[in-house]
């Protein structure tokens, strides 16, 4: 499996610099797989650290104070943790695509759109400027916008946000990346326009076989669209599960999160939310980042490092020590 | 006027020639500077009447015969009431004609137009130096992300900001005129480029302090730019340094600057005065000091006039280049 | 306040920076009050020679008809600091009273009218109004607080006006209406309070402003005129004698900057307390 991975991600450390000499470290204890042509969702609370994974693979964690600390980020074959700024040259906008999250304004606003989908199409210097002009539209089409003349012309805050984030996906597939990391990209938008992006970006995935990141902290909304559901808390990835098998997960974290959707609640029955506040950030306890949330917590979760992925099949990976004993207590409650 | 944005708002997204939109919302705003700047006129009169005190009576002293006073008066037409007053004033100011200055039987139209290109230069001349110096200052700090820097930064800016600017004009010509004898004492000619020789200094000192209240607005709006998600962007799309900064960091940021720019190249009207009877500039601050010293009532009234509407009309074009620069900008 | 509590205060940010401009401010307030009650030399006094330098009998020397320089420094600080408190209080309280008003006024022809006076007004640089306002009033320290009493209230009332809307949007203020609180209650306990605190802010800045618009009137000879002391005139007054005998210039010089500076420092300092850095 691993050979045939486009992204390994394996122990993954990132710490921020606070001041000259204080350092805190954000992410532990994160890895992930993605195959090419694979949508994989990474689903957390804020702080969990699944920005910053995502920054770690864009290579822009420098602008935050932040830098890789430990393990490795390898992009078929190359270590992007240590890569230099020519290897990120090669890599960043060609090969990996960048979605940003749509509530902080992606689209630059002083830029028009078609020179900012031509910005997109520079990487590509065998382009020339009425091609790419051509190319421009044709990737306004494919992110299915009406009219890519007039919004070719148009500055970013004369369209709706959901269009805007169709001018973000075109930008990013601008150069057919392999990977596109979408970092919350409907955060802000209607429930109806978010359910389209998703759409889209899944034609995507289906059209170019492009493999997607989709962040989120909504389980619900990307286990329809996903291949694979990573989750991650307190800087770390407990549970890697195929979506389709979502319901047979072995973390009660993820069990948590999946139960605290709405749609499940009995009728006038109570709304199951996760006890507790997830731990500060960097502040971490002994043993499982879980532990005192946890309703299945037993005496060896409180101590020791945080617990590593157990291998439970080629799409199972978890992070409970007590998954047997997890399954037989909860049974088919679920 | 929010309804007027809407509609505009509308009609770009039906897909409208942007250059269209540009020209009307610039035309609606023009018209509107033109009813400020008329309000502005009413204000600046209604102040002037409501200062207490008789302008003939005060033009010839105390001891002055009352036919004296009611002569002057009826020539200064305040023997009628304010709002005809006014009509009166307005009627000239059309024509071009603000009536004769008491002291050196001049049309006051033609003093103004004589000196105010001396301050429009000295002006221009701040405001061009203090953009040169304050840009790069303000990137500096603001990508540096070091808080010593930023600390020692807002510091020195926040003392300059507060130093008085004819105290500091004294030290210059102290140090560059006696001293050095870099600048000369007086004088001006009006032809470019000789005239720099006069202006530099005062220009230099006017920019101390302009230099702080851009670089400091620069950097809170760099610094806020800087933590937006479109940088991010930028960065993946591989774009060169230089495109960089211009199109990713200082554009997004430059709109609260330009207008506050625009604001205090109005303020400045108000410094220049101190500035130009300093280094004994023939602008129209010095023939201000020299009007109101002398109760010269028709002219101090035009002086104040054109103030007020180089002021509006500052506001408008600094408004009108924020928006060119930066599409967010209420226009 | 403890010794240990009064170092842990000045731990936080901004906190150090307020102390040394509040410091600074003192300590000038202090000479201004102590140098008229006890200092030997008044500041009309011809006491010496002309133009004797520093040191010696006279520690900042003597101008150019022999008064004491020191003396005539430190007598302008009630002039100068007292004049510019009386120019930004009236306009503080009328300021932050009309916008009050104004921002929670329903009548929306009483704000259009009175908010577009309030930017007619404001459109006008200050000192250009002070100086077109002076040729009717006549040179003096006085017409200077009329002139500000006249024309600075807009700009605090366009800051309470703003404030204002928003508090009167709050919910707590809604909830108090809703309970039948009194009007002027909720006025003074409520929005007064959040609405000052934000011109106060502004108060602070304005201070310097109008420190620096006094003596640069004088300057020109447009409010202190000679021989009062004050240090725009006397820096005016000994300019022609700059390059001989600089001091008569240099000391009430550093005395504005000193002051206008040790202001800028708290301003400073309490936007990085507000984090604004």
């Amino acid at each position: 499996m691993s050979n045939s991975a486009l992204v390994d991600i394996d122990s993954l450390q990132i710490s921020v610099r606070l001041s000259r000499t204080r350092r805190l470290k954000i992410v532990d204890y994160a890895s992930m797989k993605i195959n090419p042509g694979e949508m994989i969702g990474l689903i957390g609370e804020s702080g969990s650290g699944k920005t910053m994974l995502c920054r770690a693979l864009i290579g822009t964690l420098r602008r935050r104070d932040a830098y890789i600390s430990g393990g490795s980020v390898m992009f078929d074959g190359m270590d992007l943790a240590t890569a230099k700024n020519d290897v990120w040259r090669q890599v960043r906008g060609k090969r990996i695509g960048y979605v940003p999250q749509s509530a902080l304004a992606g689209p630059n606003p002083v830029l028009t759109i078609e020179a900012q989908l031509l910005e997109s199409l520079g990487g590509d210097e065998t382009l020339s400027r009425a091609d790419a002009k051509k190319r421009a539209k044709e990737l306004l089409d494919i992110v299915q916008i009406r009219r890519p003349d007039i919004v070719m012309k148009q500055y970013p805050n004369q369209l709706s946000g959901g269009m805007k984030q169709r001018v973000m996906i075109a930008c990013a597939i601008a150069l057919q990346p392999e990977l596109i990391v979408a970092d919350e990209p409907t955060t802000g938008l209607d429930v109806t326009v978010q359910a389209e992006i998703m759409k889209l970006l899944k034609e995507i995935r289906d059209q170019f076989n492009t493999a997607i990141i989709l962040v989120s902290h909504d389980l619900p909304l990307i286990n329809d669209v996903c291949d694979q559901i990573t989750v991650m808390h307190a800087g770390a990835t407990v549970e890697n599960i195929a979506s389709a098998e979502i319901e047979k997960s072995k973390h009660p974290y993820t069990i948590a999160l999946y139960k605290s959707r709405i749609d499940l609640a009995p009728p006038r029955g109570e709304l199951i939310t996760i006890a507790g506040q997830p731990p500060a950030v960097g502040a971490w306890q002994t043993g499982c980042r879980f532990n005192q949330r946890c309703d299945f917590v037993t005496d060896a979760c409180l101590i020791g490092e945080h617990p590593k992925y157990i291998e439970l099949s080629a799409t199972h990976q978890t992070a409970c020590i007590n998954h047997a004993g997890i399954e037989a207590k909860i049974g088919s409650s679920l | 006027m929010n309804t007027v944005n809407e509609k505009v708002n509308k009609t770009a997204e039906k897909g409208v020639d942007n250059r269209k939109v540009f020209a009307y919302r610039v035309g609606i705003r023009f018209i509107r500077s033109i009813a400020v700047a008329f309000w502005v006129t009413v204000i600046a009169f209604t102040l002037i009447r409501l200062a207490p005190g008789d302008p003939a009576q005060a033009r010839l002293g105390a001891a002055a015969e009352p036919e004296a006073v009611e002569a002057l008066r009826k020539q200064l037409g305040l023997d009628v009431n304010p709002l005809e007053q006014f009509f009166n004033f307005f009627r000239g100011l059309i024509k071009g004609d603000m009536g004769i200055s008491l002291q050196f039987d001049r049309e006051v139209t033609d003093i103004i137009f004589t000196a105010l290109p001396v301050t429009l230069w000295l002006i221009g001349f701040s405001v061009l130096i203090s953009i040169f110096v304050a840009i790069p200052i303000a990137l500096f700090v603001a990508t540096s992300n070091n808080v010593l820097i930023a600390y020692i930064f807002r510091s020195t800016t926040a003392i300059s900001i507060a130093l008085p600017n004819f105290f500091i004009a004294l030290l210059g010509i102290l140090i560059f005129s006696i001293r050095y004898n870099w600048a000369p004492l007086l004088g001006y000619t009006p032809s470019f480029p000789e005239n720099l020789k006069y202006l530099w200094l005062p220009a230099l000192v006017n920019a101390t302090t302009l230099v702080a209240i851009l670089s400091r607005v620069l950097y809170s709006s760099i610094s806020d730019t800087l933590k937006e998600e479109f940088v991010e962007t930028g960065v993946i799309r591989g774009i060169k340094r230089p495109r960089f900064f211009w199109f990713y960091i200082l554009k997004p940021s430059l709109a609260p600057t330009v207008v506050l720019l625009s604001y205090i190249m109005g303020v400045m009207l108000g410094t220049t005065i101190i500035m130009e009877s300093i280094f004994a500039l023939p602008g129209i601050g010095t023939e201000l000091i020299t009007a109101v010293i002398s109760r010269d009532y028709p002219t101090v009234q035009g002086i104040t006039f054109i103030f007020g509407i180089i002021v509006v009309f500052f506001s408008f074009f600094g408004d009108l280049m924020a928006y060119w620069l930066d599409r967010r900008v209420k226009f | 306040m403890s010794i240990k509590k009064f170092r842990r205060w000045l731990d936080e940010p901004g906190n150090s920076v307020i102390f040394t401009g509040f410091s600074m401010f003192v300590a000038i307030v202090l000479a201004g009050i102590l140098v008229p009650l006890f200092y030997k030399y008044g500041p009309n006094d011809f006491v010496g020679m002309p133009f004797e330098r520093p040191g010696g009998e006279f520690l900042f020397g003597t101008d150019q008809l022999g008064r004491d320089i020191l003396s005539r420094t430190f007598h302008s600080v009630y002039r100068d600091l007292g004049v510019a408190f009386l120019g930004v209080s009236i306009p503080f309280v009328v300021g932050t009273f009309i916008g009050i008003i104004l921002g929670l006024s329903k009548s929306k022809k009483i704000i259009a009218v009175i908010s577009s006076v309030i930017d007619g007004i404001n459109a006008f640089p200050l000192l250009i109004l002070a100086v077109a306002l002076i040729a009717f009033l006549g040179p003096g320290l006085g017409s200077v607080v009329i002139i500000l009493a006249l024309t600075n209230w807009a700009r605090y009332a366009r800051i309470a006006r703003t404030k204002a809307v928003v508090v009167s949007q709050q919910n707590y203020i809604e909830a108090a209406y809703t309970l039948g609180y009194p009007r002027r209650r909720i006025i003074r306990k409520h929005v007064s309070p959040n609405v000052s605190s934000e011109t106060i802010a502004y108060a602070l800045s304005d201070f310097i402003l109008v420190i620096l618009l006094i003596a640069g009137l004088s300057f020109l000879g447009l409010a202190a005129t000679p021989p009062t002391a004050e240090w725009g005139a006397m820096i005016s007054e000994g300019r022609t004698y700059i390059i001989n005998a600089p001091w008569i210039t240099l000391f009430p010089g550093a005395a504005l900057c000193w002051s206008a500076i040790s202001l800028a420092f708290i301003v400073e300092g309490i936007s990085r307390r507000e984090g604004k850095v």
